[in-house]
């Protein structure tokens, strides 16, 4: 009996060749995390996903022919000049931060555009531009990652999510804005039939998803995340926002005790910030008037590059799980590369649109 | 990786076809009756036995996207205790959680593309068959012991078999009947209590009552509030009365009446409309036409470059006795809908009213405090506009949120969306502002200041009247 139905799950190993059927056909859909401190592309690459990321961070110096020549001979550093600046974008802006002894600035924040910001647009356009290549033909799919609105954002959101779909579309592709926690439910969790929590814990900006069946059903933002551990840590201990976020990246263990009074700083406002996120969940889920029915328990996974420290899961499973929840939870996890679970997801919702 | 378990023992594993036509996304042969009444738990079973994530994708969110297509024809079956039957059997009640305008979560979510129509012909004739079996069904299920006369008395009134294009908010509507129609509308008889149209408008006049003087001013988007005072309707805003609503089945005969006369008493105590249409289609007047009444006070709407605040001054408000419910279904009888078109041709004819200010008070209400639209929500969606020939107003740009206005979480929670109309106006106030180089948000202040004046002077100029008119009414008495 159990070999007569074996032979029944040969079909579904089949529809990967509709996957390659679709890259043969000429098409290459894209998908993009617009994240605060990180722009994550994911698309195929031959077999393979392919990830590229660069920092969504900038960093002015002045002018001068010697610093410019300076700067092409590399050939990794992105910039560009505006009037008696030059703007180096991207990924080489940490090392240029550190040799000037400044702080990165950023095209975004609160895991939208800086409207304080008034490099903002353009270098985010240049970092989109230094990431994503012209559409091979015309109306490919592109998803792009937002963040879900929080109270009083929502213009905010508006303009951020039009700005970037003006942008991809004059490019020439197909745009589509997903949001970041439906993102990661689509990445990571395909097992469970897309049914579950997605969490991102980007720089500017926390967001979780409850979905069933793919379905969003609940979407909430918090915006604490990342570089509010930082700032708060460094104003708390008297260190460069930079350098916590360097502790932070580096060897944080959330499951250890704190070695010192950064670490013991860094602990406090992880724990608040998982406190707020958890809170945040909960709050919404009791207040949701209509939630398909189900009798499983479902998964939560843990994404983005603030979610990264060694015991981060431990913390928010342990949260969780002190007070009662609205649903139950079968398990939290983290994603399998926490840095582009959101791209990937963006990645297969524009592999469905296509 | 695919699960080896079965899905919770409910669903068998699906066979190797039947996968791979759930899978591909434009077959037509995926039938949803395969489901059965648990549809989630074989949606969750077949989904696990697809391993790669699109073809999952595709094939829970087509799926679901076909219960919603059934839902939509489910609606137009006569009857809540046939509907709640027929949902139950089919299994949409239980997905209708699903059924999302924003299955991206993004706040400007992709229209859905509406299949071609070969292929919605196709649905039509599923849902038909369906809507068969699930009547059948709820014949046998209910009456199992009856003799065969009495099943026949039962399933007579239900008419599935052949679906009537009974009006939806999304189907389209009968064009009007044929028959000889008179080329202007006047009036043929009149008596103490009705008036009699040669369109067949015939209005109950028994609770007409007069209203305070229509008095009103247009803005212009140049030059702020015109001098001249208007006292002629311009105008109609629908309304639904959002009254309470007993099932239009004879044993509720008492009830029907007494809950209109109920609600008419209100109306005409608090001056509320000048029409209220009732559910078996009688048209009663309430307050006169030319004078105000009190139906749509926080309003924006305009045509062209004439802006009009507060609805209550230039326009005539039309309710239709019903509770509007989201709009997802058309909320009025035909009796109502016949009526209601009479009434508007009538009004239309007899003020020369411009198709372009005849509009629902979902698409006008607004909350002046907080800036943002949809204060109120009635017919915010759904209004037959097309079998009134009317525009689509759902599809003009939103005045209100070209003056500034937005919307929020309430909005959305009801809404889901905004219409269209209120989508394009945000689109282009961002394209504005950017132009301008502006934030949004700044463009947006700057619009809603101008608002915040232009009401702040129409309320002075309302004041003013009102203390002169008092003023003269002293006088005159005084002499």
């Amino acid at each position: 009996m159990a070999e007569n139905k074996d032979h029944l799950w040969k079909a579904p190993e089949e529809a990967a060749d509709r996957i390659e059927d679709l890259v043969r056909s000429g098409s290459h859909p894209v998908g993009i995390d617009v994240g605060t401190s990180k722009v994550v592309v994911s698309r195929r690459g031959g077999k393979e996903v392919a990830c590229q990321s660069q920092l969504n961070a900038f960093i002015p110096v002045p002018y001068s022919p010697v610093t410019e020549r300076t700067i092409q001979q590399q050939s990794d550093i992105h910039y560009y000049r505006d009037g008696d600046e030059l703007v180096i974008f991207g990924s080489a802006t940490e090392r240029f931060a550190n040799m000037f002894n400044a702080e990165a600035l950023r095209p975004m924040a609160d895991g939208l555009l800086n409207p304080k910001e008034k490099q903002a647009w353009p270098v985010l356009e240049a970092i989109l531009q230094s990431l994503v290549p012209k559409p091979r033909s015309s109306n490919e799919v592109l998803a792009f990652s937002v963040p879900a609105a929080a109270p009083g954002r929502e213009s905010a959101l508006t303009y951020h999510e039009a700005s970037l779909r003006q942008h991809f579309t004059s490019l020439g592709y197909k745009a589509m804005a997903i949001n970041e926690g439906l993102a990661v439910i689509f990445s990571e969790l395909e097992q469970s039939n897309f049914t579950g929590i997605g969490i991102s814990c980007g720089g500017g900006m926390c967001n979780a998803t409850l979905a069933f069946l793919s379905i969003p059903s609940i979407m909430v933002s918090l915006p604490k995340a990342g570089d509010f551990i930082d700032r708060s840590v460094g104003e708390a201990v008297g260190e460069h926002a930079t350098r916590v976020k360097v502790t932070k990246e580096e060897g944080l263990d959330l499951s250890k005790p704190p070695k010192d009074k950064l670490e013991k700083a860094l602990h406090i406002y992880y724990e608040d910030l998982v406190e707020t996120l958890v809170d945040t969940l909960r709050r919404a889920i009791s207040r949701a008037e209509k939630l398909p029915k189900t009798e499983r328990a479902l998964p939560i996974v843990l994404a983005g590059g603030t979610a990264r420290p060694k015991g981060f899961r431990e913390l928010f499973e342990r949260t969780l799980r002190a007070r009662p929840f609205p649903i139950e939870v079968a398990e939290v996890r983290m994603a399998t590369d926490p840095f582009t679970a959101t791209a990937r997801g963006a990645h297969i919702a524009a592999m469905f649109e296509k | 990786m695919a699960r080896r378990e079965q899905g919770r023992g409910v669903v068998a594993r699906p066979n190797a076809a039947r996968v791979q036509r759930s899978a591909a996304p434009k077959s037509p042969a995926t039938g949803l009756a395969g489901f059965g009444r648990r549809p989630l738990q074989a949606l969750e079973a077949r989904g696990r036995s697809i391993r790669n994530p699109v073809e999952k994708l595709r094939f829970l969110r087509h799926s679901i996207e076909r219960f919603e297509t059934l839902d939509e024809r489910l609606q137009v079956l006569p009857g809540a205790p046939l509907r709640w039957v027929a949902y139950r059997l089919t299994g949409v009640e239980e997905t209708r959680p699903l059924f999302s305008k924003n299955p991206w979560g993004a706040l400007d979510p992709p229209r859905r593309n509406r299949p071609p129509l070969p292929r919605r012909a196709r649905r039509t004739v599923n849902a038909a068959a369906l809507l068969l079996v699930a009547a059948a069904g709820l014949a046998l299920a209910g009456y199992p012991l009856r003799r065969s006369s009495d099943v026949a008395s039962v399933m007579a009134p239900v008419v599935v078999a052949k679906p009537r294009p009974v009006p939806t908010a999304q189907a389209r509507l009968d064009p009007p009947r044929g028959g000889l129609t008179p080329e202007r509308i006047w009036l043929v008889d009149s008596g103490a209590a009705f008036e009699l149209y040669s369109n067949g408008l015939r209005i109950d006049t028994t609770w007409a009552v007069r209203g305070e003087p229509r008095r009103y001013r247009v803005f212009t988007l140049g030059g702020g509030m015109g001098e001249e005072v208007q006292d002629r309707p311009i105008g109609i805003v629908y309304h639904t009365s959002e009254s309470d609503i007993w099932p239009l089945e004879e044993s509720f005969n008492e009830k029907l009446r007494d809950s209109s006369q109920d609600l008419l008493r209100y109306l005409r105590r608090n001056q509320v409309y000048h029409y209220l249409v009732d559910r078996f289609g009688r048209v009663y007047r309430v307050v006169e036409e030319k004078d105000k009444a009190n139906h749509a006070g926080m309003s924006v709407w305009a045509e062209g470059e004439r802006v009009y605040l507060n609805l209550n001054g230039p326009t005539i408000g039309v309710s239709f006795e019903t509770r509007w419910e989201g709009g997802r279904a058309l909320p009025i009888t035909r009796a109502q809908l016949e009526a209601g078109r009479s009434l508007s041709d009538y009004l239309r004819h007899k003020w020369q009213i411009a198709p372009a200010l005849c509009v629902t008070h979902g698409l006008a209400s607004v909350n002046p405090k907080k800036h943002l639209i949809g204060h109120h929500l009635d017919w915010a969606r759904g209004f037959p506009f097309e079998a009134f020939s009317l525009p689509d107003q759902y599809r003009v740009e939103s005045p209100a949120v070209r003056l500034g206005f937005e919307w929020d979480e309430r909005f959305l929670a009801v809404m889901g969306e905004p219409w269209p109309g209120a989508s394009l106006a945000a689109d282009r106030l961002a394209t504005e502002a950017a132009a301008r180089g502006r934030s949004l948000d700044e463009e947006r202040k700057e619009r809603a200041g101008a608002y915040d004046r232009w009401l702040a002077e129409l309320t002075t100029d309302a004041e003013t009247a009102e203390k002169q008119a008092a003023q003269a009414k002293r006088a005159q008495g005084g002499g």
